[in-house]
């Protein structure tokens, strides 16, 4: 072995610590632009690229706000489960943001443990508020309420509407379906498209999800997955700001399970059916992005998808004539699910009144308007969604994302308890196997689901 | 005689230990070993003993921790998918490191064949390529390639009238493609392994076979495998530990299903903590699981006293 002096031992250490105190910074993170700045901290889903295209949000809310420094943390995952566990341990670190974006995904989870009421502040700027509660449908709203308090303020919205290719329907000899078209005629359709086309072509494509996945078809059968009530409350809400529309109630409470009702049966009989004759595809678990090449390479004929999908398929070259948007067909009824997106504020947070500054002008004419400069999700105010799909980019049907609202007003938000990650696996994991083993097995399936549902809502 | 030599021996060496020339290397040693030390205890050692704590406790991250005693414990063994995604993470393993094993053997026989060196070397890197992919990226990849309605396998498979299979929306066809992606990913460190083991073995031994008329059959059998049978100790050890330890490939490809078909203890141990907030229930999983892994191994070296052959 090499003989070191102490000499040389003594000077290794010394040249050990100099290097980790030079490096400090960089160890405990502190060299990363932002952190440990007084700034209002907002953390969103997205990229890095998303974060940066925040950047005039932020440039504008400044200019109003010029006190009010803003740090756009982005936070990626695969879903939103992902998002907000990776919120949730950056509060276990010690370091929550002040604001977050939340979706209906997990608007009762925030509201239940993390997030701030923003009752108060709504009732101090009534007046302020009225004209975005004006512009706003009250669906939307209620949607964002938990326990007769508001939590969020939309500011982008997607209703599961059907999307099609034009070349198929006519290929097959359709016209545009009615906008109340029924079940057997979403059938005829389909067959139509199939019998019209080769063999790597699908009438109907979809998702194991829970948006656009099985709940449109358990909507408009005037069904669900979970009992859906009411909470109490929210008067305070709707008296002030829609008092011409009946009182809402206090937002929406999904506590037990009901997968085994027999409109679900139904609607999952009617999905094993479409499987079983090959006119839909058997679900795989995934995201959009599958979807939009396949619809738009021309192999797919319909799915289900929302205003978010009309920048997706213009930027893959999609032309506005080769597709059109319509409502999903009616069964029981046609009430269609939607999801919706806000910022909540932090229960946590300092800045609470600085966060409120931050919400209110996200969903300004002028914040939402430079938030969303592309057709890339609804807009709950109907005077910018007009705005936005009318400049020529989507559908020639584009009215149908905000007619879905007007026109079928028990429209409402997919079923997504405190417990959502877990009623969502539950879901998820039986939809295969409930639609997939013959019509013997749906009900098997449910059966599944229904005690999966129920060990997921009685929690731990 | 001996009386004096073991009393002088001691003697001698603490005399020599005291000396500065002695003190001075293992002053050095620990001064290397220290980062390493420090990081292991800090990463891996502290985290073990904090969620053998956890597993003991009710948290959700937001609240404060509460202690349950044995009450996650009692949950698992009360949770059908815990106890499937168990039973199918041991049948996994046991498939698994069987075809693992017998591929990697396989190859790295083939492999040391003779051939061309460029060929061999060809062979070598093409076949240890996988294990530097991400498992992620291959797995998104074999999705698609998997996929039902337009997957390129059922394409394949149509071109000689085979109907669309369901890969991936099937309990059978689901775990077939499992372990064929994590087969595929993962026997490359286990071949590597082979292929050394199997150039430490004396040319003279297989001439002196040679000479006594044992053909290549016999020489595998009885030459061979008994001499690569450490290396064998070894690569099944690993094996059964990382295939014990699966996540990606079931839950990008299928997230567990259909149904809980290829739910694995990981993914129930990430879904506890992560999805669900159950951060003690998780834990517990994970107490279990390294218990498993433990038993498993320690199995496995009781019995490579009878099997394993030192030469």
């Amino acid at each position: 072995m090499v003989d070191i002096s102490r000499r040389a031992v003594v000077g290794l250490l010394g040249l050990g610590v100099a290097g980790t105190a030079i490096s400090w910074p960089r160890l405990t993170g502190r060299d990363i632009p932002g952190r440990g700045d007084d700034a209002l901290t907002v953390a969103l889903f997205g990229t890095q690229q998303d974060a940066a295209a925040r950047q005039a949000l932020v440039e504008g809310f400044q200019k109003k706000h010029p006190d009010v420094a803003v740090r756009i943390v982005a936070i990626q995952g695969q879903d939103w489960s992902e998002y907000f566990a990776k919120i949730l341990t950056m509060i276990a670190a010690g370091s929550p943001p002040d604001v977050v974006t939340v979706a209906t995904e997990g608007t009762q989870l925030f509201a239940s443990r993390l997030a701030h009421p923003i009752d108060e502040y709504v009732q101090r700027d009534a007046d302020e508020m009225q004209e975005y509660f004006d512009d706003v449908h009250p669906a939307l709203i209620e949607s964002f309420m938990y326990k007769g308090s508001l939590f969020q303020l939309p500011d982008n919205f997607n209703a599961a509407n059907v999307f099609y290719n034009t070349t198929a329907l006519e290929r097959s000899g359709f016209e545009r379906p009615a906008d109340d078209w029924s079940l057997e005629d979403f059938f005829s359709v389909a067959r139509g498209m199939k019998s019209g086309a080769d063999g790597r072509f699908l009438p109907y494509f979809w998702n194991n999800r829970l948006w656009g996945g099985v709940v449109p078809w358990l909507y408009v059968n005037k069904t669900s997955f979970l009992t859906e009530e009411k909470a109490s409350g929210g008067d305070w809400f709707w008296n002030r700001f829609y008092p011409s529309e009946a009182p809402r109630g206090g937002g929406y409470l999904w506590e037990r399970a009901d997968a085994l009702n027999d409109r679900a049966v139904e609607s999952f009989e009617v999905l094993q059916q479409m499987v079983s004759e090959g006119i839909a595809a058997n679900p795989a678990q995934g995201g959009g992005n599958e979807l939009v090449a396949l619809f738009s390479s021309g192999q797919v004929g319909m799915t289900p998808a929302g205003g978010f999908w009309v920048k997706g398929l213009h930027d893959a070259g999609v032309a506005n004539d080769d597709y059109d948007v319509t409502f999903f067909p009616r069964m029981a009824g046609q009430r269609h699910q939607f999801g919706a997106g806000g910022y909540a504020i932090m229960q946590t947070s300092e800045r609470k009144d600085e966060a409120w500054e931050w919400l209110k002008y996200c969903v300004s004419m002028e914040g939402m308007a430079i938030a969303h400069p592309q057709p890339d999700s609804s807009l709950p105010r109907r005077s910018l969604n007009t705005k936005l799909y009318g400049a020529g980019t989507g559908p020639a049907h584009w009215q149908v994302f905000y007619d879905t609202l007007d026109k079928f007003p028990d429209t409402g938000p997919m079923p997504a308890p405190p417990q959502q990650a877990a009623v969502e696996s539950a879901l998820i994991k039986n939809v295969v196997g409930a639609i997939t083993n013959g019509p013997g097995g749906v009900r098997r399936g449910l059966e599944n689901m229904q005690r999966d549902l129920e060990l997921a809502l009685k929690g731990r | 005689m001996s009386t004096t030599s073991s009393t002088q021996a001691p003697a001698a060496s603490d005399s020599v230990a005291r000396s500065g020339a002695t003190r001075r290397p293992r002053l050095l040693i620990s001064l290397f070993l220290a980062p390493t030390v420090i990081g292991l205890a800090l990463f891996s050692f502290l985290p073990i003993v904090a969620s053998v704590v956890l597993a003991f406790f009710r948290w959700d991250i937001i609240t404060s921790p509460e202690f349950v005693g044995l009450d996650n414990f009692a949950r698992l063994a009360s949770n059908p998918t815990v106890r499937v995604s168990f039973l199918n993470t041991i049948g996994f393993v046991a498939t698994a490191v069987v075809v693992q094993l017998a591929v990697a053997l396989l190859l790295a026989i083939l492999v040391q064949s003779k051939m061309p060196n460029w060929l061999r070397t060809f062979f070598r890197s093409t076949l240890f390529f996988p294990l530097i992919l991400s498992a992620a990226s291959v797995s998104l990849i074999m999705a698609y390639l998997f996929n039902q309605e337009f997957g390129l396998v059922n394409e394949v498979l149509g071109w000689i009238g085979i109907a669309k299979v369901g890969w991936l929306t099937t309990g059978f066809g689901a775990k077939v493609v499992v372990l064929l992606v994590y087969v595929w990913q993962n026997f490359g460190f286990t071949f590597l392994l082979f292929i050394g083991g199997i150039a430490a073995i004396p040319k003279e031994v297989y001439e002196a076979a040679s000479i006594d008329g044992a053909t290549g059959w016999k020489q595998f059998w009885q030459l061979t495998l008994p001499l690569i049978s450490p290396t064998m100790l070894v690569a099944s050890v690993m094996a059964i530990i990382n295939a014990l330890q699966i996540f990606d490939q079931p839950w990008v490809l299928t997230r567990g299903g259909p149904g809980d078909e290829t739910r694995t203890a990981v993914m129930v141990i990430y879904e506890s903590a992560f999805r669900q907030l159950d951060f003690g229930g998780a834990s517990a999983i994970g107490v279990v699981l390294t218990l498993l892994i433990m038993l498993v191994t320690a199995i496995q070296f009781q019995l490579s006293k009878r099997f394993v052959f030192y030469g």
